[in-house]
């Protein structure tokens, strides 16, 4: 299995390794997860702050150093929230461009080889190759001759580009990279509509846009206007809640956004009340559906149903109006909530998280898992054979060629027709649980 | 609500040396463990396997660990259990799949036998210590030979 979730680890192969570090740091202890909405502890750690709230109410103590830890004593940490989604806004990007051309490379290829009917729909990719001709006098491998076949001078590029040269000067590493890119088939991501190249969006990119958007933020194309709420308007009055609304739907993922800006207006809701724990053993149930009622939760099921029902919401919504530096709205909560009893309730595989994503993706590739291993031995021993490893991945390669050709459709489209909707793409800007459904269709199919 | 797929994922990309760590195929909270005996310990040069079941709340609270190879050792019973802090009171959520068998590797290497799960065993072991090493010597070479 190659790395479909995010991990630190991700950069240890790359030139700069140490970005690991700072990639581990940035992450809650609890769920290993990057920090959503990160609140500090008096003993100096920090958690998410869903994370430790849930902690905390079994244990008043800091997972990491054992102090004593109430819930009382945790602290937003606004700065560490901006810092944590401005790296992962550039993380997918950072990856790519420190990763060290080698091994990882041959996937691309076969990629590549069995995408090739589209290369040669467009002059494109050849003309680039013929650009990096001519600056490639330095290469191992030199591309002689311009009467060779499209085919061949893509096996030599490929050659090229693939070959694990690690003591080359940095510029030829760099001139390297602008070859790979060249190659790398980009697709756009159904969710926030960047472009990145197809494997980083299936195994990186897709699962990070998921997870800003299960958060409530909706990464949509962001309009330069919207940035103009900011520091002035702050300076002279208190926010007004449509303001706050306005910086709850600024989405994170975007390149334009200033991290700077929502740090330095950020402020504490101040309109809702936190919400308290309920003693429900001096309850009847009758006041239990009462509590419910008014906060317009369901008060069906039984009565442990409606005490786990409250239990969470209260972490949800203290979570979200007291840590939070931009709170979602009470029926995102109420949403969300409801999409948690869903999936705690269902006891048998969960396609709507990512452990079941990934069981179901262990499932499907077990089938294949000793042909792959063979390969990958094979691999190592440099007696790779690619045509085995195109003929195992065929299906696979296939769905990500008609995904990308897809997506390029879509773009074409789009172009034609500038004033038009976005086609085919409005049920995705919604952050449910249709979406990730999707996603799994896309991933298992 | 925590999964961590995170952690699994990373079990099973960057091991631990003498440790390994599989999801069951239909159960990925099912582990299937194999730990190796710590060097200069009676437990030298045996495999023992485990099972590890991450329970629905973990992290929230500790991993399910269990010997299902056969050993000799004072905070280890006949089932298999394993009398260890860390999967006890002290379990903490920062806790991770590899710190605790790196714990369980450590406790092959320095048995307690003042905190004993299996009385007899703990008994045999404060009186004759030799004598006990050299039965759990015997017991690795009968039940946890490498293949
Ligand atoms: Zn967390
Ligand atoms: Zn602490
Ligand atoms: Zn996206």
């Amino acid at each position: 299995m190659d790395q479909i979730i995010s991990d630190a680890s991700d950069f240890h192969d790359t030139q700069i390794p140490n970005i690991s570090q700072l990639d581990a740091l940035l992450r809650c202890h609890i769920c290993k997860d990057f920090l959503k909405v990160p609140v500090l502890t008096p003993c100096g750690h920090t958690f998410c702050s869903i994370c430790i709230r849930e902690y905390i109410n079994r244990q008043s103590k800091c997972p990491l150093c054992l102090n004593e830890l109430r819930e009382s004593m945790l602290r937003s940490e606004f700065l560490v929230n901006e810092i944590v989604q401005s790296f992962q806004s550039v993380r997918t990007k950072l990856l790519e461009v420190v990763k060290m051309p080698t091994i990882s490379g041959s996937e691309d290829k076969s990629l590549i080889e069995l995408g090739s009917d589209l290369e040669s729909e467009s002059g494109e990719n050849i003309q680039s190759s013929k650009e990096l001709e001519s600056e490639e006098g330095d290469d191992d491998i030199q591309i002689v001759g311009t009467n060779q076949t499209k085919s061949t001078l893509r096996h030599n590029l490929r050659k090229t580009v693939s070959g694990p040269r690690i003591n080359k000067s940095i510029s030829s590493i760099e001139s390297m990279f602008t070859k790979r890119q060249t190659n790398v088939r980009m697709a756009q991501c159904p969710i926030c509509e960047d472009f990145y190249p197809i494997k980083t969006l299936e195994r990186v990119h897709l699962d990070e846009c998921l997870t800003l958007q299960s958060l409530g933020k909706k990464p949509v194309k962001r309009k330069a206007s919207s940035t103009d709420t900011g520091l002035a308007s702050k300076m002279t009055k208190a926010p007004s809640t449509s303001q706050k609304r306005m910086k709850s739907l600024t989405p994170p993922k975007d390149d334009n956004i200033s991290h700077l800006e929502r740090y330095v207006t950020s402020v504490v809701d101040t309109e809702h009340q936190r919400l308290p724990k309920l003693d429900f053993t001096a309850m009847s149930l009758s006041q239990i559906k009462q509590k419910l009622s008014a906060l317009k939760l369901s008060t069906v099921g039984s009565k442990q149903d409606m005490i786990a029902r409250y239990n969470h919401f209260e972490l949800l919504w203290n979570s979200n109006f007291v840590d939070s530096m931009d709170p979602v709205s009470e029926s995102e909560l109420r949403r969300q909530l409801t999409s948690w009893e869903a999936s705690n309730n269902s006891n048998n595989v969960n396609t709507n998280n990512n452990i079941g994503r990934l069981m179901m993706q262990t499932k499907k590739a077990d089938t294949k898992t000793v042909e792959y291993n063979k390969l990958l031995k094979n691999f190592k021993n440099d007696k790779f054979s690619r045509t085995e490893w195109a003929t195992l991945f065929n299906k696979e390669f296939k769905q990500l060629i008609k995904q990308a050709r897809r997506n390029l459709e879509k773009d074409r489209q789009k172009l034609n027709d500038e004033n038009d909707h976005e086609h085919g793409i409005e049920g995705l800007t919604e952050p449910s649980i249709e979406n990730s459904s999707l996603f799994n269709k896309n991933e298992t199919s | 609500m925590h999964n961590n797929p995170q952690e699994t994922e990373r079990l099973i990309s960057d091991p631990v040396p003498g440790i390994t760590a599989e999801p069951h195929d239909d159960n990925l909270r099912y582990f299937k463990v194999s730990i190796e005996g710590p060097e200069q310990s009676p437990y030298e040069k045996g495999i023992f396997q485990l099972e590890l079941y991450l329970p629905d709340d973990y992290p929230m609270e500790a991993p399910k660990v269990r010997f299902l190879t056969k050993i000799y050792h004072p905070n280890i019973d006949r089932l298999g259990r394993i009398c260890l802090d860390i999967l006890k009171t002290n379990w903490s959520p920062a806790l991770q799949i590899r710190t605790v068998l790196l714990s369980v590797q450590a406790l092959l290497a320095s048995p307690n036998p003042n905190d004993p799960l299996a009385n007899d065993v703990a008994e045999d072991w404060i009186k004759n210590e030799e004598g006990a090493k050299n039965t759990a010597r015997e017991w690795t070479l009968l039940y946890a030979k490498k293949e």
